[in-house]
């Protein structure tokens, strides 16, 4: 794990405002892929990042409720590698609308049965984010794997087939301009009639950091609004502690508390390049 | 009309029924029904949580109406942002299809409200207080803490709203923003979560009507959501006169949702037909 990078104590801050997203980083960095580009450098070795407990999980989630949170996430790594998703995903959709990050490689139909009776029995939606880098087979395959394309594409259209609305999430790596029309066309081509398209920037963090870059200055956010920054109502359940935003999740720089969620209620630290990407950007985690 | 100005329009009116309704969007046709039948339905007071422009061809003709029926109107992001002349409406959509609707939308909305009425916008306050019976209302936009949160029925959960009406102390929770109405009940009935949803696009139901809440206070309170059918026909055409994207007129005709529906929840998303 990185130590404590220099310039964090002197780091500009994001107050917390409240606590509207939790998430649960919930197989660490376990991932059966090995993404170019990955956020957190996931992959099927032995995890930088270790799985969450499943009784810190559930922890997470009742504090969470008692501080009035408004959705969840559930992410990794690949969260479906979990031995607990759906008993887990059962206790956060009786509480809150609750979304997964997947790579789309490991659903099976009697997963997707099993999602679309969590789903049928909530009130809360249930929200299905499945990882794409390209809208064509080879750009994608060449940062997610070989196979990855077919795979995720027969996932979404499993999905779909249930009702679930998967929500395609794409970063900008292998797709420049036009590609959320172009997700958008491949999707209507698969036969999904709700074609739901999420496109991030590329965060210089992971799999993805290259040379120190820039960072945010107390300056950089002259007259600009700090409470508008996803850190301001996020929290991120890790299984080494908690931190204000899901990609900087085990970075030492970026906990917050070792422990309980209530702890870690104090201002985020804007220390980190992908701080300066999230500023620019005005990108959001979340579904919308 | 009333013209209180800033967030403390803290004066508490008291009511037996009151009507509330969302989201006019410039459809100056249906909000005149609506008003009609708000009188059919002896409600002594009628409240707007905002967002009088964006969608609809008429802007200027809301007001009017507003003045004529002495609606008591709360600020919504719409409101908002055409008062200050900002760059965007602050609807809250990340999506780019959504995107490039809204912006269309609020162009010919800034460009077609008078400055008096932009100014009058400006006067209106944040939330509004009400007493049903024994019930404290709290009337809003989005939410409580922020105009454009969007509180879609399963996307906020009961820990939410009880953490919202113990903030504002208050037992009803009155919003719009979403344009798709629910309503909750907490704790057996001790306190209530209505989104009244909007009277200027229909409920992506496959129905033209739009719909408002009439709320009577008892000791239980009474929500009834009031579905009205209004010339919608009217208001397609003045949408295609004006030269105004072709998918809101269809949105009037058909009652489904053709814009601005990325930003909607699976569950929400799933009812309609795009």
């Amino acid at each position: 794990m990185p130590a404590i990078p220099p310039g964090v104590a002197d780091a500009p801050r994001a107050p917390f405002v409240t606590l509207s997203a939790l998430w649960l980083v919930l197989t660490g960095t376990l991932c059966n892929l090995r993404c170019t580009h990955c956020l957190n450098a996931s992959g099927p070795d032995e995890p930088w990042l270790a799985p969450l407990d499943g009784a810190v999980a559930r922890r997470a989630l009742t504090e969470a409720e008692a501080l009035g949170v408004r959705e969840v996430y559930f992410t990794g790594g690949e969260p479906f590698l979990h031995r607990e998703i759906l008993p887990l995903l059962e206790t956060s959709l009786a509480m809150a609308a609750t979304t997964v990050l997947t790579n789309g490689t490991v659903m099976t139909d009697a997963l997707a049965g099993a999602l679309a009776a969590l789903a049928g029995a909530s009130r809360y939606s249930l929200e299905i984010r499945v990882s794409l880098d390209a809208a064509e087979a080879e750009a994608n395959d060449r940062v997610r794997g070989r196979g990855t394309w077919e795979r995720a594409l027969r996932t979404l259209r499993t999905l779909d087939a249930r009702g679930l609305l998967p929500i395609v999430t794409a970063t900008e790596i292998a797709d420049g301009a036009g590609a959320y029309d172009r997700f958008r066309a491949l999707l209507r081509g698969l036969g999904i009639a709700k074609p739901r398209v999420k496109i991030l920037p590329v965060f210089p963090v992971g799999r993805a950091a290259g040379a120190p870059g820039v960072r945010l200055t107390d300056a950089d956010l002259e007259g600009f609004d700090r409470t508008t920054l996803q850190c301001a109502e996020t929290r991120v359940v890790a299984a080494d502690g908690v931190y204000a935003c899901p990609i900087l999740a085990g970075l030492p720089g970026a906990r917050l508390s070792d422990g309980a969620l209530a702890a870690a209620l104090g201002p985020a630290v804007l220390y980190h390049e992908a701080c300066a990407t999230c500023h620019r950007t005005g990108a959001t985690c979340r579904n919308a | 009309m009333s013209s209180h100005g800033g967030d403390v329009p803290e004066r508490v009116s008291e009511h037996r029924r009151i009507a509330v309704l969302g989201g006019v969007y410039s459809n100056a046709e249906a909000l005149a029904a609506v008003l009609a039948d708000t009188r059919r339905r002896d409600a002594e007071a009628v409240f707007c949580l905002g967002d009088l422009g964006g969608f609809g061809a008429h802007p200027d003709r809301v007001f009017p109406l507003l003045r004529e029926h002495d609606v008591r109107v709360v600020r919504g992001n719409y409101d908002e942002a055409v008062a200050a002349g900002a760059a965007d409406c602050n609807c809250g959509y990340t999506d780019p299809r959504d995107n490039h609707y809204a912006r269309l939308s609020y162009a010919y909305t800034v460009a077609h409200t008078s400055a008096t009425n932009r100014a009058w916008l400006a006067t209106l306050p944040g939330h509004r207080r009400a007493r049903l019976g024994p019930h404290r209302v709290f009337m809003c936009h989005g939410s409580p803490r922020r105009i454009n949160e969007f509180l879609w029925e399963s996307t906020t959960p009961d820990g939410l709203l009880r953490r919202l009406l113990a903030d504002h102390a208050a037992d009803v929770l009155l919003c719009t923003h979403t344009g798709l109405k629910w309503r909750r009940a907490l704790d057996g009935g001790a306190a209530h979560a209505v989104n009244v949803g909007a009277v200027g696009r229909p409920e992506n139901d496959g129905t033209p009507d739009v719909w408002y809440a009439l709320l009577t206070g008892g000791p239980e309170l009474e929500v009834e959501f009031v579905s009205v059918a209004y010339d919608h026909e009217a208001a397609a055409r003045a949408l295609e006169a004006e030269g105004l994207p072709r998918e809101f007129a269809e949105t009037l005709r058909t009652g489904w949702w053709t814009t601005c529906l990325e930003n909607l929840p699976a569950r929400e998303r799933a009812r309609g037909r795009f």
